[in-house]
């Protein structure tokens, strides 16, 4: 968030390109999966990318983010290095985990990325624990926690709302709701409505149907980040999204019987990442660069070597 | 343990509890960033009187009550630890701590070393074991060991107030990750010399590392390794056998993720026989552990097998006569140590008829 209005034009070619860096970052992940440089389970967010980017526009640096194990697009879109986020997915000492981490861990905490847990909701009362020192600290974070639909149905959820609405935390809980949960659907799952239950808590909550559209991301996330900046308590976004992936690894699974194909082509007629064909013809040159140079990186960076073994262990 | 309090002075004794209420009121008003977070901090029996009044004192921002929440109390320590605070987060019942094991081993004992050291978590956990009077099954359960086999955690088992005192105040000044503590409740109540006697080794360790074990008391003819409230129990039953040539080594394990495994095997290589005196199961526990650090590098100095004694091998029954057959008292220690020493039963040695150890250290009546 910036105190000068930026040029409309700027912000959304800023915004378009984090989002396609994000893309062509999986892409690039897809491509290499076969040759088994990267022995990481992957959970890609294609598809998924105008959330992150437009969630975290208008998070200033100091802000806290806590992510899942669908984490790269967060990982990016809060700045995190590039050649450090490939040398973690090939395990070298060079990750910005010295390869401890790999795909399901990512973490930058000098740009406010605190950490993926691999295990649903986990990372969910971290934030409202981060938000409650930031309360204590008096510093004026926002702290966000980003979980998907699936995250909903586990107990520490609630109770971390509960905690949250309770004592008035700032935290934004962000709902990437894709519909999924591994390949299960929503109403094989859910006998609630996830922003009635937000509401119940108390929390201001709001739902946006076009995951795709990373500029009304950003523009509702900023009005609610300010709305916490000014009165120090939670808010709840919901946002529908299309993971267009397998729930884990590089593969479409549309064959696996449990969803339908016509779901894809709907969000692709709408997705900017295929649509807006100027802009990707524009941008694709030098990302494609940045994503080169960071896969050299990774390749020529060592291995971890037992020294690194028990290090970081107490 | 003083079993004479009539002999001490005011000034010298503290009972358990009170060093805990020091401890936590220490911590609070030394370090700013220090909060007290969990179910009943803030009420009138504040964890069994170790935070009673710190609330109205400190507020509500350093000491914070919570809903019934475990795994959300613990994550939100997690959290709060990651911005800047140090947590001190309680569970009046270890058992109740197993609804926070997601928290405890998949995040906590691994977010330093998960993340290649990008962050640390620095929080003290506090449990305490409820065992006795009718606790039962699940407000009895003692689990170091399964909090121990995780790497990244450090455990420890304070046995005293001085214990107490020195380990928490490292942790809390010193230490930049999760530690566990599991306090006995039975001994809460309980008076203690606050400056070991002359002749306690213990005396000239000070300045030692707290995470680690502690000798307590020396002696030539065999070696007990104590947790907890099996450390005033192995002292009782040294003191009651010395007067028959048994002098007993006694180590309190105090930390058992990290054992300090040259004091125990220079022990038993010295007396030859060892003892394990633990407040849990035996099978894959602290007994199992001191076992593996003897067997798996000096078995040749063992003269005997190791005797254990702990926790029967089933959940903990309420009925207080099945109660007392399940965990070992005074006369099944003297006995386990006699036939160590030597060899067999001695007829000269009157053992104690105490049927529970719980009744010899419990000053209330329920509920508990």
């Amino acid at each position: 968030m910036t105190d000068v209005t930026p040029d409309p034009k700027d912000r959304h070619d800023r915004l378009f390109r984090t989002a396609l860096l994000i893309r062509l970052v999986e892409e690039r992940i897809i491509d290499l999966y076969p040759s088994d440089c990267i022995q990481s389970p992957v959970h890609l967010s294609i598809g998924q990318e105008a959330v992150a980017v437009g969630v975290c526009e208008p998070l200033q640096r100091n802000d806290l983010l806590f992510g899942t194990y669908r984490g790269h697009a967060y990982y990016l879109a809060r700045g995190g290095d590039l050649n450090a986020m490939f040398a973690e997915l090939f395990g070298k000492i060079g990750g910005v985990s010295k390869g401890k981490a790999g795909s399901m861990h990512l973490a930058a905490p000098a740009v406010g990325m605190m950490g993926s847990s691999a295990v649903v909701a986990s990372a969910i009362p971290h934030a409202v624990g981060a938000a409650l020192a930031a309360r204590v600290r008096n510093t004026n974070q926002v702290i966000v926690t980003a979980f998907g639909d699936g995250a909903t149905e586990e107990g520490v959820y609630h109770e971390s709302l509960n905690f949250a609405a309770l004592h008035g935390l700032p935290v934004l809980f962000v709902c990437e709701n894709n519909g999924l949960a591994v390949h299960a659907s929503l109403a094989e799952r859910q006998a609630y409505r996830m922003i009635d239950q937000a509401r119940l808590y108390g929390i201001p909550a709001e739902t946006l149907t076009d995951g795709w559209d990373f500029l009304a991301i950003a523009d509702a996330t900023d009005a609610l980040v300010r709305e916490i900046r000014r009165d120090g308590r939670p808010r709840y976004l919901e946002v529908a999204t299309y993971r267009s992936r397998e729930h884990v690894g590089p593969a479409e699974d549309f064959g696996a019987g449990y969803r339908r194909r016509i779901g894809l082509e709907d969000w692709q007629d709408r997705d900017p990442l295929i649509q807006d064909t100027d802009r990707i013809a524009r941008l694709t040159p030098e990302i494609t660069a940045e994503i080169d140079r960071a896969e050299a990186f990774a390749r020529a960076s060592p291995w971890p070597e037992h020294e690194d073994l028990l290090s970081d262990v107490v | 343990m003083d079993e004479s309090p009539q002999a001490m002075t005011a000034a010298s004794i503290q009972t358990y509890r009170d060093a805990l209420f020091e401890a936590m009121e220490q911590a609070l008003i030394r370090h700013d960033h220090t909060v007290i977070i969990g179910q009943g901090v803030t009420d009138h029996k504040g964890i069994f009187g170790t935070t009673i009044g710190l609330g109205e004192r400190f507020g509500p921002r350093r000491v914070i009550e919570t809903p019934l929440m475990e795994e959300g109390s613990l994550g939100i320590c997690l959290g709060a630890a990651l911005n800047g605070l140090y947590p001190i987060n309680t569970h009046i019942r270890a058992d109740f701590a197993f609804l926070a094991m997601n928290q405890m081993i998949n995040l906590a004992a691994k977010y330093r070393y998960m993340f290649g050291g990008l962050f640390e978590v620095p929080m003290l956990v506090r449990l305490v074991i409820g065992r006795s009077w009718g606790q039962g099954a699940q407000h009895s359960q003692s689990p170091q060991s399964m909090f121990a086999h995780t790497p990244g955690l450090v455990v420890v088992m304070p046995s005293t107030p001085e214990a107490i005192r020195e380990t928490y105040a490292y942790a809390i000044a010193h230490h930049r990750g999760p530690v566990i503590s599991l306090e006995h409740r039975l001994m809460y109540e309980l008076a203690f010399r606050s400056d070991p006697a002359p002749q306690s080794p213990s005396a000239s360790q000070s300045g030692t590392p707290p995470f680690t074990s502690r000798l307590e008391r020396r002696g030539r003819d065999v070696t007990i390794v104590a947790t907890s409230i099996m450390v005033l129990e192995a002292k009782r039953a040294a003191e009651r056998l010395a007067p028959h040539d048994i002098e007993c080594e006694i180590i309190d394990l105090h930390c058992p993720s990290h054992p300090d495994r040259d004091l125990i095997l220079d022990s038993v290589a010295r007396t030859g026989k060892l003892l394990i005196a633990d407040t849990s199961w035996l099978a894959y526990g602290v007994a199992a552990e001191v076992c593996r650090i003897v067997a798996g590098t000096a078995p040749h100095v063992l003269t005997a097998p190791v005797a254990m004694l702990g926790m029967q091998p089933a959940p903990c029954p309420t009925a207080k006569s099945l109660e007392d057959m399940f965990y070992p008292n005074l006369r099944d220690l003297m006995q386990a140590i006699v036939r160590l020493v030597t060899g067999g039963d001695n007829p000269a040695i009157d053992l104690p008829d105490e049927r529970s150890m719980a009744d010899f250290y419990k000053t209330f009546r329920g509920p508990f």
